[in-house]
């Protein structure tokens, strides 16, 4: 059967190849070529050895480490609409509600992110990047079960058009892909998305406040009491963790996604300094809006840190996006600063900005565009310190 | 004296690892002397096919200096000299005779070394062709013309894959490296360093007069010359410094001591492809059939002169390089395998230093030339950075050159650079990149340049 399959690509090979027929499709044919059996390409320049990571094997590991996500926003989006709709189905008949809500969107984000991609590697005569994958499935897990997919389409396209390839692709892109996606959505049809209104696929017209716009809207009072007395859902620190709450897909279920950042940082695919500068920042931040609160009617100054940190999507975000190593700094110094910025930062748009509750997307998106800053002073900090000793 | 401790970088467990034993290897026919492996060196021919020549007789010279000569050797008939591309010299191929002659010089004795005058120790290096065996930083090439050099450099310790055991190399050569390094002293106002493994047991460098001596330990490149000064005594602008092999030294002592030239050379033959991986008796320029005779163990395979991390591709006809004393044979890969990109992997299928697959980084693994993945685009995910122990960044560095900004290379410190030290990083680069290539080319167009 495997060699039956080898065979018959070895067949078309010369077609896709140079002077062959189908010569503009190649990319086409070297990416499932190169998906179905790794490549037997040798070194020639070089050392002669190499190491067994390649591009492939980091982004299908990011990948792989988002699918307890998707099982888990299955089950919540199944629970949310039970709750809503007053209904008792256990886990698999929840998972199964869930799966069906979003496996559409799943399909609609890789087709429409596939066709860009290929339509692109052919135009431009580069191979298809594997980097595509991640992005795909990223995009889904950010957005509300109940978003027409039409938007899912035309987001998608967005982020993989405007937010990659017009600067020639992986690896030149200056925003992450998958949040340009969402951002686009996010400014182009708020009501579906701007995070003041819960995102349940239940009953029409059902909707209630997300856990970030309760103390938004209620100045001059404790945003945890205010939590802890909130009817409608359960917006307890410990249900906020575990993620029985409504949200995006993939981003209610803290355990899991510190799950998928140790297992990240472990297997050196992301830099956890990334992760530990954007939590110091978002807590040195939420302690200082702490100390103001007193002198502010700003109900959001009241949250404390370690509720900041389970509310909204703040850890999906600095785990999943900021960490993308092609948008964030490159240098580890830098890593702590941009992951400062994207944590202080958070907690400023959600406590100060009154038109947002949530600010991580924006908070990571605007650290993407300071990351080649941060990085230029990191580099000339280590310049400087040479051509001291080269004036000597 | 220091003692560097190196924390980044990665001694790669491949299988193939030579015994620690010494053995003779089978007298060869031929042995060549390839003047285009000398980098920036422009050959004029001395003799030419038919000629006798013994070991140690000029056979080319560098254009710009007849006092740069190339020795020949081997002793026996100049067989052929091959042409190559635009008239270039590729490979001068000499026949051995059975029983071989040297050139014979003046020789001292060894307390009488150190009272010679520079200018006497610049003569016998003339005169016995010994400046090939130096090489100048920046730029890691032979001095095409004499400035002397702010200090002398010496890497007692091999740390590249599967190299020779520098320690079982100069065992009882006591005399002969002491000898090289009183000349070479002479022919530097600073120092002359000596770096070497904590662990080292024989004198010959532990009792070294006339040298500062420093250990280093951790992986490699903790071996490589560039990393040594690196920590020692950084390259600063318009700073030359001068670099020779253990080896080299030793042979430099001994035509002081026999005014004979040594051509001979500690060798590991080593690698995956390799029956009996071990120590032996080579020779500079030596045929590949008479090194890895009788001694493969694989059909399809690469012979490389030098380590799998910086050396050439060779055939069974070639001759091993001027500089290179390990042979490393591995075999070629032509596998594809399904899925490869979604399977766990084990010990006998991955080695990565990320920890992507189960059970990677076995001792002694299987390598093959498979590049494990096609080249993209850079995904900084601290590959390089992790395994290259210096103050430089790789990463702007890289576009530095790659924009071709002299100016900018220069502040990120190229100079100091050589693309054997950055070997490593195009080795753990998951977009296959070809670091250390790149950090050649930088280094080229900056000499160009200057």
């Amino acid at each position: 059967m495997l060699k039956f399959i080898k065979n018959n690509l070895d067949k078309v090979r010369d077609q896709f190849e140079e002077g062959g027929k189908f010569q503009r499709f190649y990319p086409l044919f070297e990416a499932t070529d190169t998906i179905l059996f790794s490549t037997d390409e040798k070194t020639n320049s070089g050392p002669h050895i190499r190491d067994s990571i390649d591009t492939k094997r980091v982004m299908i590991l990011v990948v792989l480490t988002l699918i307890p996500l998707y099982i888990f926003g299955s089950i919540n989006i199944g629970y949310q609409n039970a709750v809503s709709s007053n209904l008792e189905r256990g886990i698999f008949g929840n998972f199964l509600f869930g799966l069906f809500q979003i496996l559409p969107i799943i399909a609609v984000t890789f087709a429409s992110g596939a066709f860009w991609e290929i339509l692109f590697a052919i135009a431009r005569k580069h191979t298809i990047s594997e980097g595509f994958l991640v992005t795909c499935a990223l995009i889904p897990l950010t957005l509300p079960p109940a978003i027409p997919l039409w938007q899912v389409a035309i987001a998608t396209s967005f982020g993989i058009v405007i937010g990659k390839e017009i600067f020639g692709g992986v690896g030149m892109n200056i925003f992450n892909p998958a949040l340009m996606a969402r951002v686009f959505i996010f400014f182009t049809y708020p009501s579906n998305i701007s995070g003041d209104k819960v995102w349940v696929a239940g009953p029409d017209g059902y909707s209630g406040a997300t856990a970030l716009s309760v103390p938004a809207s209620q100045p001059g009072e404790n945003a945890v009491s205010l939590l802890t007395e909130f009817a409608q859902f359960d917006f307890s620190w410990m249900n906020m963790f575990w993620g029985w709450i409504p949200g995006s897909i993939g981003e209610s279920n803290k355990l899991l996604i510190i799950l998928g950042a140790i297992f990240l940082s472990y297997i050196k695919i992301i830099n956890w300094r990334v992760i530990v500068g954007a939590v110091l920042g978002l807590v040195g931040t939420a302690l200082i809006t702490n100390f103001f609160s007193p002198y502010s009617s700003n109900s959001m100054f009241t949250i404390p840190p370690h509720y900041h940190l389970v509310m909204g999507s703040f850890l999906f975000g600095i785990v999943f996006m900021a960490t993308e190593p092609v948008t964030g700094c490159h240098t580890d110094k830098g890593r702590w600063y941009y992951g400062l910025i994207v944590g202080s930062l958070t907690v400023i748009i959600r406590s100060i900005n009154p038109a947002y509750p949530e600010g991580v997307m924006l908070s990571i998106l605007f650290a993407n565009a300071f990351a080649g800053l941060i990085d230029w002073f990191v580099v000339q900090s280590n310049i400087k310190k040479r051509m001291a000793r080269y004036a000597q | 004296m220091a003692d560097i401790n190196i924390k980044k970088g990665h001694d790669i467990q491949i299988s193939g690892k030579p015994e620690l034993l010494v053995y003779p290897l089978q007298k060869s026919k031929t042995v060549a002397i390839k003047p285009s492996e000398f980098r920036g060196i422009k050959p004029k021919l001395l003799v030419k096919e038919g000629d006798e020549v013994k070991i140690g007789t000029p056979i080319f010279y560098h254009k710009s200096n007849p006092d740069l000569k190339f020795p020949s050797v081997g002793c026996g008939v100049v067989e052929k000299i091959q042409i190559g591309p635009r008239r270039s010299i590729e490979k001068i191929i000499i026949k051995l005779s059975d029983k071989e002659n040297c050139e014979n010089f003046k020789s001292y004795r060894l307390h009488e070394i150190n009272t010679l005058s520079r200018e006497d120790i610049v003569e016998s290096f003339i005169a016995g062709c010994l400046f090939p065996f130096i090489r100048q930083r920046p730029f890691n090439k032979i001095p095409t013309k004499i400035e002397f050099p702010r200090d002398i450099f010496i890497s007692g310790i091999n740390t590249a894959p599967l190299s020779v055991d520098l320690d079982l190399a100069l065992q009882r050569k006591q005399s002969q490296f002491q000898a090289g390094i009183f000349a070479l002293n002479k022919l530097t106002d600073g120092n002359v360093h000596i770096t070497y493994s904590e662990d080292t047991v024989s004198d010959t460098m532990l009792e070294t007069k006339g040298a500062v001596h420093h250990t280093i330990s951790g992986p490699h490149p903790a071996g490589n010359i560039g990393i040594q000064i690196h920590h020692i005594a950084p390259l600063n602008l318009k700073d030359i410094v001068w670099t020779l092999n253990a080896q080299d030294v030793v042979r430099i002592g001994t035509f002081f001591l026999t005014g004979e030239l040594d051509v001979s050379n500690i060798t590991t033959v080593v690698g995956p492809s390799i029956k009996k991986p071990a120590h032996y008796i080579s020779r500079i320029g030596n045929e590949m059939t008479s090194i890895v005779h009788d001694n493969l163990q694989d059909e399809n395979f690469r012979l490389i002169s030098g380590d799998v991390l910086t050396g050439n591709t060779s055939s069974m006809e070639g001759h091993s390089n001027f500089y290179d004393t390990t042979i490393t044979v591995i075999p070629e890969n032509d596998e594809r395998e399904f899925l490869g990109m979604l399977r766990p992997g084990s010990s006998t299928t991955r080695y990565s230093l990320t920890r992507a697959f189960f059970g990677s980084k076995s001792n002694g693994f299987d390598f093959s030339t498979s590049k494990n993945g096609s080249e993209r685009y850079v995904v900084p995910i601290n590959a390089w950075e992790d395994v290259l122990p210096m103050d430089i960044m790789p990463n702007p560095l890289y576009r530095a050159i790659l924009v071709e900004d002299i100016e900018e290379m220069e502040q990120l410190g190229i100079i100091e650079c050589d693309d054997e030290d950055f070997a490593l990083c195009s080795f753990a680069c998951p977009s296959k990149i070809d670091v250390g290539g790149t950090i050649r080319q930088g280094l080229d167009l900056m000499e160009k340049e200057s």
